[in-house]
Parts: C-alpha cells; structure tokens; sequence
C-alpha cells in the first residue's frame, strides 16, 4: 500500500492546494452573504484561539461537531512525504476531552503562555453542508523567564458546518511549518 | 541537617569520581569541553551508533541524513538495494553534498562545481577534469563511506577503528528484546516523525527516556494502568539496557472518554512494553500497538535533538496501521499524553544539575562499591552500569583507584 493512500484514506481536506482555490465573491450560506460568511468564519477563529490563549480549555472541545470531528496537529514535512504520522489525532470529541483532562490533571510541564495570531483567512471552497477555509497560524510562547519565541507557525486546514446557528469545526488540521517542537506540545493549537 | 558543599564550584566534571558507585557528579551534564571530549571517544570512537532503520528509505534513491556529533552523514539505498552510509560531503573541496533530511533522488549533485555522484557513492560526473591534477582518476574519488552493520534494518555506524563486531556489541541480552519490539522482523513501515530539541545534555536525556512510568506519569495512573508482574529489567556491561513488561489491558475507570484509543489491536498485551536503551544515546520503544524509534543526535553539552520515527509493520492490515496511527500519534513522546513529562524532566535535570555535588540513585541500591547487574524492574541501579561504561570509556577514576 503505498503510504498516499494512507494519507487519502484519513482526511477529508483535499492537500491539492498548490494553486489555490477560491470561493466565487458572491455566494449565498445558510442565509449568510459572502461578506457575512467571511465575517463569521473570522469570529469563529478569534474565538477559538482566545479559547487557547486565555486557558479556557475546558471549552476548546466545543469548538468542534459533537459527532465524528477530526482534530489533527501534522507537521508540513510528514504530509510532504506522504506520511501520516500526527503529532496530535484526535478523532472523536471524547478524545479532545482526554487530551484536556490530561493537561490538567496527569502532566508535568512547565507552564507558559501562548498567543496566536491568524491571518490571511481564506474561503476555499463553499459547498451546500460545509466550507473549507484555510488561514494562517503563528503560536508565540512566552516562557516563565519572560522571553517570548516562535513555537509553530503554519496553516490552518478547516472545514466549518453550520449547526443549531453556529458555525463548528468538524474537521481542523494543522498543518505546522515547523516540525522542530521546542521541548514539547502540550496545548492545542 | 542539610548536605554542604566544600569546594569551590566550578562547573568543570572532576577527574576522580566518588567511590560510592550510585553518585553521578553532577558536573557531567552542563560541562562544554567534556562534550568535546565525549565527541572523540565515544561519538567518533569505538561504539556503535543508531542512525536510522532500513524502513526509513524503502525504495532504491530514498536517503536520510544524520549528524553523529558534527560529522554529517548521508545514508543512500542504491539501485542494488543495497543500503550505504556515506560522509554527506563532496569529495572535491568537501562541500555539504545533501541538505534535505530525507527523500529520493536519481543521483547526488554537488552544486558547488557539479561532481556528481550515483546512489552507491561513484564519482560518475566531474566537469573540466582534463585540467584537473596529474594525479586525478575519476574512480578514487567516489563518496568516503562510513563502516555499518545493521540488525534487523537498524543502521549502526562506527568511526572507531577497534569497535567490536555488532554481535559482539550487541550481547545477548539486547536481541531477544529488540526483536520482539521491532514486530518479530524488523519488516517495518515508516508512518512518520515527531522532532524535537531538548535543552538538555544527551546523557540526561538517555538516562531519563527508559522506564520510569510508574513515578512520573500520572496518566498511568489515572487509567489504572497496572504493569504486570512478570517483567525485568537487564544490563549489559558496555551500556545497554532492556526492560520487558507485561501489560494488563486497561479497566476503564472514567478517566478516559474514549477508550479506543488505549487498546491493544495486534500485539499481545504480555509483550505490551519493550524498551531498548542503547549506549550512549538512542532509545527504542514498543509499548501497546506502538512502534518508536527514537533517533537521538547529541548537538552540544546543553542541546539533543531526538526524531521519533514511528512505524507499522509490513504485514498490518488497513485497520492495524489506522489503529498504530492513533495510538502513536497521541500517546509517547514529546506530544504524548501520557508521557510528555519525559521533556519536562529531560530539561529540569539539565538545570537543576548546574550545581555542586552529586546525581544520586537510590532505589535499588544494595552495594556502594559494586556496580549492581541483577536489579528489579523499578530499580533505579539499572542506570549504573552504563555510567560505569561511560566512566571507564571517558578514563575517568574513581577515589582510591590507581
Ligand atoms: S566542492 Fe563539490 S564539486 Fe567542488
Ligand atoms: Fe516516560
């Protein structure tokens, strides 16, 4: 089996997107106008990394579906060569769950603080039930002697449904530049 | 009472060590020119190194790179199928030959004047060479290759010149192991990598990425995740270390929403944990369905870079390799919910080590003056012959020693 099928068999995001696609200027969403929808999705980002950034974590999981969400942290370097090794999988909400309960009741790391900064948001493509929208991600750290570093930069790969009036993540997959963690990765990004 | 410190501290690792064998002096971690000379006797000496396994590059003009200390290396399959290790460095002014870390190419081109050079290391193009030396022959002047040996498609390489045959290095005690981690055959296939950058001295790394899951992780506990009782812990006289454990499958308790995640699918759980901890640096794991090889480059007395290489074997079916992606993408290593503490720890004993005195082991501890080699499972003395290894290796003394 050759290790593309692996990666194909996984995601739902198509990686095609050496030219990048492009939503029409004008579309309609569940109601939402072009613009709105921008608006929206934007809203949807800054909400999600205040999530992280302000350690309300206990939240971060209802950021996603309730059922059948895919979360996945994967470095650029993995995808290029076809691999489809993570850093993080989750593919269940139970599992965002897990990973949170873990951080605060089972691991020892030094604290710090993170802050993302998402640019560059990108409707891709808008289909009746989703969207694809791909951003970019810089994740600062700012360790407990002061000093503040880059810990990941990169893309993030969404796909967004709207349900009961909101807007959802069912599917997030970061894609990180950087694949040389600094020590190790404890919080989402 | 506290312990007091006599001497002036000077952070350079004393010439004599201690007579009581399970005192470490701590100045071994953060001393910059100890690594300088581990660099020559232990990195470019008489000891066989990991650097990769065969699974990493599969296909004839795959190659990976690798730096053993600073002396970068280039590791080629070649259209024989035949894995070689190279010196990554042109042979005409020595130029870095490749600076990917990984990928596949029909030939390898030196930019700088355009030697080229075949998958097995020929000199096959060198352009303007009838103004080259009296001297020059095209056939003298292929890739320099490094002397390796492999054990079941683990890459080892050795710059020594009165290194052991691998076998020998090797024991008895290592292989049974590292077979049963390795799937039985080392038939593997590469899922991916996870890379990271310790601050920390290579030997705190490797002293700290075995078998302490009991103390330190938490979520073992949390997921009432008993080890069974028939498990041990051995050690070879030249360093190395195996530990073997049986694990009960897990009693979900709460602690988990999703249980699927901690199964075992293929292996069975009374070879659930393997761990082969070589001498001086690479750590290799199997615990669950997980498969890690952790590649470790010592970069400096204060910085390791590991790159975790996980795997599937061969023979796995579409629902195994799903199942070891989960599992290996969630729970070891640097990301790893239930072992991420192991990169917390690796840095706070490089800290907290830039100190007067002594890294003490305890648990375990029956003798003060022999070097114990029948420890328990948890003990913590199965890190003492691999000091004493390195003690010998690095010609440090000990008090009273002539
Ligand atoms: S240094 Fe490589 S071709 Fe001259
Ligand atoms: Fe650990």
């Amino acid at each position: 089996m050759s290790s593309s099928s692996l990666l194909s068999s996984q995601s739902a995001i198509s990686h095609k997107d050496k030219v990048a696609a492009l939503a029409p200027d004008n579309f309609t969403w569940h109601g939402y106008s072009a613009l709105e929808t921008q608006w929206r999705v934007e809203r949807l980002l800054s909400r999600y990394v205040a999530c992280i950034d302000d350690d309300a974590l206990e939240h971060w999981p209802e950021f996603f579906v309730a059922e059948g969400c895919r979360y996945e942290i994967i470095t650029r370097e993995n995808v290029e060569r076809g691999m489809p090794l993570a850093l993080v999988f989750c593919n269940s909400q139970g599992m965002l769950v897990d990973r949170i309960v873990s951080l605060r009741e089972a691991n020892i790391y030094p604290q710090r603080w993170y802050r993302h900064i998402v640019s560059n948001v990108l409707i891709q493509a808008v289909a009746e039930d989703h969207l694809e929208v791909h951003s970019h991600y810089v994740v600062l750290q700012t360790r407990r002697n002061g000093q503040t570093s880059i810990f990941s930069a990169g893309k993030y790969k969404d796909r967004i449904v709207f349900q009961n009036g909101e807007l959802k993540f069912a599917e997030k997959r970061v894609v990180g530049d950087t694949h040389s963690i600094d020590t190790l990765l404890v919080s989402p990004i | 009472m506290s312990s007091q410190c006599s001497d002036n501290y000077t952070g350079k690792a004393p010439a004599v060590w201690p007579a009581k064998v399970n005192q470490i002096p701590k100045e071994v971690f953060g001393d910059e020119a100890l690594f300088e000379e581990e660099l020559k006797k232990i990195f470019y000496g008489d000891c066989w190194h990991v650097v990769g396994h065969f699974a990493e590059i599969p296909n004839a003009g795959d190659f990976k790179t690798f730096d053993l200390g600073r002396v970068p290396l280039l590791i080629s399959r070649g259209k024989d199928n035949q894995v070689r290790v190279f010196f990554n460095s042109c042979t005409h002014r020595g130029n870095q030959l490749e600076v990917a870390t990984s990928g596949n190419r029909k030939e390898f081109e030196c930019p700088y004047h355009r030697w080229l050079f075949s998958l097995e290391g020929a000199l096959t193009a060198c352009p303007g060479s009838k103004e080259f030396a009296p001297d020059f022959k095209q056939e003298n002047f292929g890739l320099m290759e490094v002397k390796s040996a492999q054990f079941m498609g683990i890459i080892f390489v050795t710059m020594g010149k009165n290194t052991p045959p691998l076998t020998e290095w090797l024991g008895e005690i290592v292989p049974p192991t590292l077979s049963t981690l390795l799937g039985g055959d080392g038939r593997l296939k590469l899922l991916g990598y996870q890379k990271v950058r310790y601050d920390s001295n290579w030997k705190g790394y490797n002293d700290n990425d075995g078998y302490h899951a009991p103390m330190l992780h938490t979520a073992f506990r949390l997921l009432n995740w008993q080890g069974g009782t028939t498990g041990f812990q051995r050690m070879t006289k030249n360093g190395h270390v195996v530990f073997e454990a049986e694990l009960k499958a897990i009693q979900n308790n709460g602690f988990v929403n999703d249980p699927s995640l901690v199964e075992f699918k293929g292996s069975d759980p009374a070879k659930g944990s393997r761990i082969v901890q070589f001498f001086p640096a690479t750590v290799m794991v199997k615990h669950l369905d997980i498969i890690n090889l952790r590649f470790a480059m010592a970069r400096s007395h204060d910085v390791t870079e590991v790159h975790y290489a996980y795997f599937a074997h061969e023979d796995d079916d579409e629902a195994m390799i799903q199942h070891r992606i989960r599992q290996s993408s969630n729970l070891l290593g640097p990301c790893g919910m239930i072992s991420m503490e192991d990169a917390a720890i690796f840095q706070r004993i490089h800290i907290g080590n830039q100190t007067p005195g002594f890294a003490e082991f305890q648990k375990g501890v029956t003798s003060l003056s022999e070097i114990p080699m029948d420890v328990k499972q948890n003990d913590e003395t199965g890190n003492l012959p691999r000091w004493e290894h390195y003690r010998k290796v690095m010609g440090f003394k000990r008090e009273g020693e002539k």
